[in-house]
C-alpha cells in the first residue's frame, strides 16, 4: 500500500506542475540535503563525510557540515556510497516497438513515439541505480531508427521520461542482422558487408542531393511568394529519412552503431571520416579492442558488454578485457546491458574490467556513469558528482564496486523514484493493470518473462525475419492450417 | 385492443408500397398515443409527432393532427427514441483482403501500406442486411467508415436504409480515418510501416508530400510562363481537406499514450481531430477537455474479470487477494472511461467502430450499470451528442420541429431486457423491420 502513495505523490507532483495549456515536460523536482556520505564524483577523488545539496533537482553545494535551507528534508547517508546515477547507452527497457524492420534504411522513425511509461522493468532498473537509458532502436536495419534517451522517472507519462536538451542519436547496425533481414530474408541489398557500406554511402550521397535541392527550393519559394514574378520554383517536399542523413552528416545527431568485427568497424570509421561526421559509438563492438588506438585516433567510442559473446557466429571473437584494452588506448569506453536483467547490476559489470583488466576503480565506474554520458551527449547535465548537474545519484550500502553492495535509495532530478525501505511488493502502475489479464497470467517470475540472457534483445520480435520470405509465407501456412 | 390493431393493419398497408416518398405517399404522418423520450432526458406520455416529407413538424402533447396526415396510433404502449447516430461504424462494408506479400517491404506502396485516402463508402456497394440489423437496434443515422489499416478513408453520413442507404447519403467526408496501424500482415509478410513509430513517421511523409504537390498545384495553375505539370495524385490530394481544416481526422486510438502520440501529429500539422474509440481517454480528459477536442467513444467496455461474476471463486492467497483488489480497480476505471470524460465537460459521442449488433443493446445496458451512466446520458451520447461531434446538431439527434425525422418506436422502455423495434423512421421513411 505504501508503493501507491509514493507512485501517487509522484504523479500528483507532475499534475501539479503542469501548467495549463502546456503539456509537455512537466517534471518534477526535489530538494533534499545528503548526509555524511562517501562520495563517488567520479569525475574527481573520492570525498569522505561529505554533504551534498540539491535544490529543484540539481546539485548546489557538496561539501561538509552543510545546513539544510528551510523546507528542504534531509537524507543521513552515514556509512553510505553515493555514485552518480548509472546510465545505459544501450537498452531496449521499454519500447512498445523496437524494430521497424521493414526496410534497410529508417532514421525517420524514433524511439521517442516508441515509450511505454508503464512498463515495470523501468522501475527494476532503478533498483538497480539506473537514472537514465538510451532506449534504442533495434538492429534489424543499417540504419535504423533514432533512440530515445530517457531518464526512469517512474510513473509519469511518456513525455515526462524524456531526457530533456539531450542530442538526438541514431542507430546503425553492421553485419550479420542488417544482411540476414534484408538480403537473406528479403532478397534486396544489403546481402553482404560490402553492401552494407554501400548502403550508407548511397543514402548519405542522396541525403547531401536532397538537402541542397530542398533548400535551394526554399530560397526561390521565398523570394516568388514575396514577389510573383516569372516562373514558380517546382516543390521539393520535405523528406523525413533524408533530413535525418542530412543532420547526422552535419553533426546535430549522433550515431550509435551496432557492431561486433574488427574490419567492419574500421569501414565505417574510414566512411564517417570521408563525410565528415565524429563523435559516433561503436556498440557491443566486440573486436573492437582490435582496432583501439585507430578509434582512439579517429574520436570514435566503444559502448560493449563486460563478458558476453558467442550468441551468433560474428560474435566469437571476444575477450573480457575487452573494456580494459580499449580504455587503456585513450578510447572513451562504456559497459551497457541490452538487457532488461543484467540492467539492474551494472555495478557487476563494470567491476569486471577492474577483476580481469586491473582497471583502475574509478575507471570501471565512469564507464557506467561519465562514458556512456559523454557518448549520449549529457555529460554536461549528468555522469558525475558535479556542482550544477542533474541530481541523479545512487545511495548504496556499501562500494559499488563490492558484490556484497546493494543500492538502496536511487534520485532522479532529486526526486527518490526507488527507495529499498519502502520498496512494496507490487509495483505496477495503476494503468498498466489490465482488468481482463487473470491472476494466473501475472504470475511468471521476471527472469521467466525476459527469457534470461538467452536472446538478442536488438533483435526484438524480428528473428523471423532472418528466413526468406518463402520459408515465412511457409511458416504461415502451417500456423494457419493448424 | 381494437384500435391497436387497426394501427398495425394501417402500416401492413404501408409497407404493401414503396417506402420512398412519391406522389401517391400521403403528403405527411402522424405517430399518435405514444411515449416519447426526448434527448434531454424529458418524457412525454401519449404523445404525438407529425412530419411531412421527411421533415419533423410538431412534437408535443397535443399538436393537431394535419388533415392529410396518415395517422398510426401507438396503442399507448410504444415508445419512442430519437434516431441513434453512430459516430463510427463499419456497417455493411466489405472486410479486408488477405495481404499480398511485397517483393520490396519497404516500398510497399500506398495501397499496400494501408493510406487509401482517397476510398469512401459513398463509391462501395453496402450491405443492407447488416445495416438492417442496427436499424433495428435503433440506430438510423450514421457515419460510415471504411476497415483497413492507416488510413483506411473517409467516412460518409447515411441515413440508414437497409439496400437501400446510398440513396439516403445526408453528408459525404464527415472526418477522415487515422490510425496508429501498421500494414496488413503478421510477422512473414510485413510491410512499411510496420510499428507504432513508423506509422507516425510515414503519416509525417505523406503530408509533407501532399504539401508540396498542392503547392504544385497551386503555383501550375497561377503560373503564365512555362512550369513542368504537376503529376496529380488522388491520395495526396484526399488529404487537402484535412490541410485546410475543412474535415476532421477521425483519430482512432484507446490509450493514454496513444492519444499523447496523436496529438504530437496534430500539433505538428494543425489539423482539427475527433478521437474515436477512447477506451482509455479518461486519462487525458484534462488535456481534451483544455484543448477542446470532442470524442466518439466505444461503448464495448471490457469483459469484467472472471472473478467478479463467480461467487464461488475463492483467491489462492494473499498475493491474488491483492491482485483481484488491483484488477477490480482497473476494471472500475475502464467502465467508468466515459462517466470520468462526461464529468470533464468533454464533448461524447457514440462510434461502434467494430461492434457486432449482437452485442450493442448488451453494451448498452452494461453503461448503465457498470459505467455509472444516467439512461438521459446514454441516450444523449447517443444522439445529440453525436449529431454534435459530426457538426449535424441542426439537423438530426433532437425530435423536435424542423429536424430530420428519425426515431424509432420500441414495444417498451430501451433500458428494458429486450427491446424490439416496431418501427423505424429514417430520413422520414417508415420501416417495419
Amino acid at each position: 500500500m505504501s508503493f501507491k502513495i509514493n507512485v501517487s505523490t509522484i504523479v500528483l507532483a507532475a499534475l501539479l506542475l503542469t501548467v495549463p495549456g502546456e503539456f509537455s515536460f512537466a517534471q518534477a523536482t526535489g530538494s533534499v540535503l545528503i548526509q555524511n556520505a562517501t562520495v563517488i564524483t567520479v569525475s574527481g577523488d573520492d570525498l569522505e563525510n561529505t554533504d551534498i545539496l540539491v535544490q529543484d533537482g540539481i546539485i548546489r553545494e557538496i561539501g561538509q557540515n552543510l545546513n539544510a535551507p528551510r523546507g528542504t528534508g534531509t537524507l543521513d547517508a552515514t556509512g553510505k556510497y553515493v555514485l552518480p546515477g548509472i546510465i545505459d547507452a544501450h537498452s531496449h527497457l521499454n519500447g512498445i516497438g523496437i524494430n521497424e524492420a521493414t526496410n534497410p534504411v529508417t532514421p525517420e522513425v524514433t524511439m521517442y513515439e516508441s515509450i511505454n511509461p508503464n512498463s515495470v522493468s523501468i522501475y527494476r532498473a532503478l533498483a538497480g541505480g539506473v537514472t537514465t537509458i538510451n532506449l534504442m532502436h533495434g538492429s534489424a536495419n543499417v540504419i535504423g531508427g533514432r533512440n530515445a534517451t530517457l531518464k526512469l522517472r517512474y510513473g509519469l507519462g511518456q513525455n515526462e521520461l524524456k531526457f530533456k536538451d539531450a542530442p538526438q542519436t541514431v542507430k546503425f547496425a553492421l553485419g550479420e542482422n542488417p544482411t540476414r533481414v534484408h538480403g537473406q530474408g528479403n532478397g534486396i541489398q544489403p546481402r553482404t558487408r560490402m553492401a552494407v557500406e554501400t548502403v550508407i554511402r548511397e543514402h548519405f550521397d542522396e541525403a547531401l542531393d536532397y538537402r541542397k535541392n530542398r533548400e535551394a527550393y526554399l530560397e526561390a519559394k521565398e523570394r516568388y511568394d514575396q514577389n510573383p514574378q516569372g516562373n514558380p520554383p517546382v516543390p521539393v517536399a520535405k523528406n523525413l529519412r533524408l533530413d535525418v542523413l542530412a543532420d547526422i552528416i552535419e553533426g546535430n545527431i549522433l550515431v550509435h552503431c551496432h557492431s561486433y568485427r574488427a574490419d567492419e568497424i574500421l569501414m565505417l570509421a574510414r566512411v564517417f571520416d570521408e563525410y565528415g561526421i565524429e563523435n559516433y559509438t561503436f556498440q557491443h563492438a566486440n573486436e573492437a579492442f582490435k582496432v583501439a588506438p585507430e578509434l582512439a585516433e579517429y574520436g570514435a567510442h566503444a559502448s560493449i558488454f563486460a563478458d558476453w559473446w558467442a550468441y551468433k557466429f560474428e560474435v566469437y571473437y571476444s575477450t573480457a578485457y575487452s573494456a580494459s584494452i580499449l580504455n587503456e588506448n585513450g578510447v572513451t569506453t562504456s559497459i551497457n546491458s541490452d538487457s532488461n536483467e543484467l540492467i539492474r547490476h551494472l555495478n557487476h559489470e563494470a567491476a569486471k574490467a577492474v577483476h580481469y583488466g586491473q582497471t583502475s576503480e574509478n575507471d570501471a565506474l565512469r564507464m557506467i556513469t561519465l562514458h556512456p554520458a559523454i557518448q549520449l551527449g549529457i555529460d554536461d547535465k549528468v555522469g558525475s558528482v558535479e556542482i550544477g548537474k542533474h541530481a541523479d545519484l545512487g545511495i548504496w550500502s556499501g562500494h559499488p564496486l563490492s558484490i556484497y553492495s546493494i543500492n538502496e535509495k536511487t534520485l532522479v532530478d532529486g526526486v527518490v523514484y526507488f527507495d529499498r525501505e519502502a520498496d512494496p511488493d507490487d509495483v505496477r502502475l495503476d494503468r498498466a493493470i489490465d482488468p481482463v489479464v487473470d491472476y494466473d497470467d501475472t504470475s511468471q517470475t521476471f527472469y521467466e518473462s525476459i527469457e534470461g540472457r538467452n536472446y538478442d534483445a536488438c533483435m526484438a520480435d524480428v528473428f523471423m525475419l532472418f528466413e526468406s520470405s518463402d520459408n515465412r509465407q511457409s511458416w504461415n501456412q502451417q500456423i494457419h492450417n493448424h | 385492443m381494437k384500435k391497436y390493431t387497426t394501427i398495425w393493419t394501417g402500416v401492413i398497408f404501408l409497407f404493401l408500397f414503396p417506402f420512398s416518398l412519391t406522389a401517391q405517399d400521403p403528403p405527411a404522418y402522424a405517430v399518435e398515443n405514444v411515449t416519447i423520450h426526448l434527448a434531454d432526458g424529458s418524457v412525454i406520455q401519449s404523445g404525438t409527432i407529425v412530419w411531412r416529407e421527411g421533415v419533423i413538424e410538431s412534437v408535443g402533447a397535443n399538436p393537431s393532427i394535419p388533415y392529410d396526415a396518415f395517422t398510426i396510433s401507438g396503442g399507448d404502449s410504444l415508445h419512442v427514441y430519437p434516431g441513434f447516430i453512430d459516430g463510427l461504424g463499419y456497417w455493411g462494408t466489405p472486410d479486408l483482403p488477405d495481404p499480398e506479400q511485397v517483393s520490396d517491404p519497404g516500398n510497399p506502396g500506398y495501397e499496400r501500406a494501408g493510406i487509401e485516402a482517397q476510398r469512401s463508402p459513398e463509391d462501395l456497394e453496402l450491405d443492407g442486411d447488416e445495416i438492417t440489423e442496427i436499424m433495428k437496434l435503433g440506430v438510423t443515422t450514421a457515419a460510415i467508415g471504411l476497415k483497413g489499416y492507416m488510413l483506411p478513408g473517409s467516412a460518409d453520413l447515411f441515413f440508414l436504409n437497409g439496400d437501400h442507404t446510398a440513396d439516403h447519403l445526408f453528408r459525404s467526408s464527415v472526418g477522415m480515418e487515422f490510425a496508429l496501424e501498421g500494414a496488413a500482415g503478421g510477422w512473414g509478410n510485413r510491410a512499411y510501416p510496420s510499428t507504432t513509430m513508423g506509422v507516425m513517421a510515414r503519416f509525417r511523409q505523406l503530408m509533407y508530400d501532399a504539401e508540396a504537390l498542392k503547392d504544385h498545384i497551386e503555383y501550375f495553375a497561377s503560373s503564365e510562363g512555362s512550369m513542368t505539370a504537376p503529376k496529380r495524385n488522388r491520395i495526396l490530394e484526399a488529404m487537402f481537406p484535412v490541410m485546410e481544416n475543412e474535415i476532421p481526422l477521425f483519430l482512432k486510438v484507446d490509450s493514454p499514450e496513444d492519444i499523447d502520440r496523436m496529438l504530437v501529429l496534430k500539433d505538428e500539422f494543425d489539423y482539427d481531430v475527433v478521437i474515436v474509440s477512447a477506451k482509455n481517454a479518461a486519462y487525458k480528459a484534462e488535456e481534451l477537455k483544455e484543448r477542446g477536442i470532442p470524442v466518439l467513444v466505444s461503448i464495448d467496455l471490457p469483459e469484467k474479470p472472471g472473478w467478479m461474476e463467480d461467487e464461488d471463486s475463492d483467491p489462492s492467497g494473499e498475493e491474488e487477494e491483492l491482485y483481484r483488489q488491483r484488477q477490480a480497480e482497473a476494471y472500475r476505471n475502464a467502465a467508468h472511461n466515459i462517466r470520468n470524460l462526461l464529468d470533464h465537460d468533454i464533448l461524447v459521442g457514440f462510434a461502434s467502430t467494430g461492434l457486432s449488433a449482437k452485442d450493442f443493446h448488451e453494451k448498452i445496458l452494461a453503461l448503465k450499470e457498470d459505467g455509472d451512466l444516467s439512461e438521459e446520458e446514454i441516450i444523449q451520447i447517443l444522439t445529440v451528442n453525436t449529431a454534435s461531434v459530426l457538426g449535424a446538431g441542426s439537423r438530426i439527434g433532437e425530435l423536435r420541429s424542423g429536424n430530420i425525422a428519425n426515431f424509432t418506436l420500441f414495444n417498451s422502455s430501451y433500458f428494458g431486457e429486450e427491446p424490439e423495434a416496431k418501427m423505424v423512421i429514417s430520413n422520414g421513411v417508415i420501416h417495419e423491420l
